[in-house]
């Protein structure tokens, strides 16, 4: 309700200042995500880091300073370039709201983002627009409420939920990722059969190229997205 | 191995990772909330916003359980609160077997190996916690610079919006096919799984845009995905 209220009157307050009431209302919007996000993230860190501490200071489990920064730099040196490429990559696909969830529930590339992608498809949004990402945020929100959702019960149940699934239906779980990312790409082919052709060539070449795995994401993206542009200004033109 | 099994299982930890899935789901519930405050000036109808809802959720079933599938295999290790905070929050479960690996590793030991005790398993707390703050702490801190740069990037016209729809699209499909290639070259059962998968989003979008079924289109990811699937059980 007070959200509700806050949100006419600074409507009401910003359109004197400016002649586009939409872009306001999403300044407004992106204000509120920055404050949310943050927060949520902040107290995502500082709970992260007490289980440790608790673990080694107050139970008196340390194992010890150059323990610790041997197993963080071992582990630092497989993630560290992702920490950083992963969310400036992801950031124009997932927008603000959208960083701040995706980064805390994870699972971007497997979850956030086939997600996002099928709420805009289901209503036709257009990647990039304000409705774009309102919807892409709806969209990965329910996704880490239902990830949540099989993740709690499943925990608590452990093991023995697992081992009332038959041993051959497990067998076909790898096969759930290339089932989703096959249907994602085609989704966007179906929209610009090109865009899917040049990103599943230059992601067979990346792939076959003995690459580091983080290379590999960004090398696939940015060459999609010079290829794609070249060939959007070659149609524009001839358009004219 | 018990013990560190107890410890791991303790009241406290416990406590904690209910406190970090307790902020994940409030922040989900939070932005959901701010969407639809701000989908009605964007021009976003209301069944729009329940069809974008619903179509995440329905999405999100196959991957969570393919998540969950690998999350378990961890528990041995980690014990259920910490299996349950490092897979519900920023990690992959690949990315954390190859953390606990390590910090245990680093400690000396193996991973639920010989020696194995409650100093190996907070120094695999430790790797764990410190190695996925770096996003948590970049996003919290660089979010705010990389929305301003865009919108300086995209500015007001309808040309540089257009460009950024272009260039958004080209990503996404840019980052799937790399993914999608990622997974094809493992074998046989991938390529034809994937195709398969591919080929049942094209027909049922089709299907869904004639006879103009929405609820279709909602369920269009889940059921390529479940379809390919029975395909893959005669593959492997």
């Amino acid at each position: 309700m007070a959200i509700e209220q806050l949100r006419t009157t600074e409507k009401n307050n910003s359109a004197g200042r400016t002649s586009v009431p939409h872009v306001s209302t999403m300044d407004h919007y992106h204000k509120k995500a920055h404050f949310w996000g943050r927060l949520t993230l902040w107290a995502a860190i500082i709970l992260t880091l007490s289980l440790p501490i608790y673990l080694s200071f107050i139970l008196g489990h340390h194992p010890g300073w150059n323990v610790i920064l041997t197993g963080f730099t071992a582990y630092a040196g497989v993630v560290v370039a992702i920490w950083f490429l992963e969310p400036i990559m992801y950031f124009p696909i997932l927008g603000v709201s959208g960083t701040y969830i995706g980064f805390l529930s994870g699972n971007i590339g497997n979850m956030c983002l086939p997600s996002a992608a099928a709420a805009q498809n289901a209503i036709g949004a257009d990647p990039g627009t304000q409705k774009g990402e309102i919807s892409a945020t709806l969209g990965i929100g329910a996704a880490s409420l239902v990830n949540k959702l099989f993740l709690i019960p499943i925990i608590l149940g452990g093991s023995a939920v697992i081992a009332l699934i038959p041993e051959n239906i497990q067998q076909i779980f790898p096969l759930i990722l290339p089932a989703i990312f096959g249907a994602v790409l085609s989704q966007f082919a179906i929209k610009k059969p090109l865009f899917g052709v040049v990103a599943l060539i230059i992601g067979i070449i990346v792939n076959i190229v003995p690459l580091v795995a983080y290379l590999k994401s960004l090398t696939s993206v940015i060459a999609t997205v010079i290829i794609c542009l070249l060939i959007e200004k070659k149609s524009n033109v001839k358009q004219l | 191995m018990e013990n560190v099994m107890k410890l791991a299982n303790s009241p406290i930890v416990w406590m904690i990772a209910a406190a970090v899935i307790f902020v994940v789901i409030f922040q989900g519930i939070k932005f959901i909330q701010l969407a639809v405050n701000a989908s009605g000036d964007v021009g976003m109808s209301k069944k729009e916003v329940r069809s974008a809802l619903k179509t995440g959720a329905i999405a999100a079933i196959g991957p969570s359980f393919a998540i969950v599938i690998v999350a378990i295999s961890l528990i041995a290790f980690l014990g259920d609160p910490l299996t349950l905070m490092r897979v519900g929050i920023i990690g992959s479960a690949p990315a954390e077997s190859i953390g606990a690996t390590m910090g245990a590793n680093a400690y000396g030991v193996d991973l639920g190996g010989a020696g194995y005790n409650a100093q190996a398993f907070t120094a695999v707390a430790w790797t764990l916690c410190l190695g996925g703050l770096g996003w948590l702490v970049f996003t919290a801190l660089s979010t705010k610079s990389m929305s301003k740069i865009e919108k300086k990037i995209v500015g007001k016209s309808a040309k540089s919006k257009q460009i950024m729809t272009i260039i958004t699209t080209a990503a996404m499909t840019g980052a799937f096919g790399n993914l999608a290639s990622a997974e094809m070259i493992k074998g046989m059962a991938y390529v034809v799984v994937a195709i398969v998968a591919a080929l049942t989003m094209v027909f049922l979008t089709k299907l869904a845009d004639k006879l103009k079924m929405d609820w279709l289109r909602e369920w269009s990811l889940g059921l390529s995905i479940f379809v390919s699937l029975c395909i893959g059980y005669f593959l492997v």
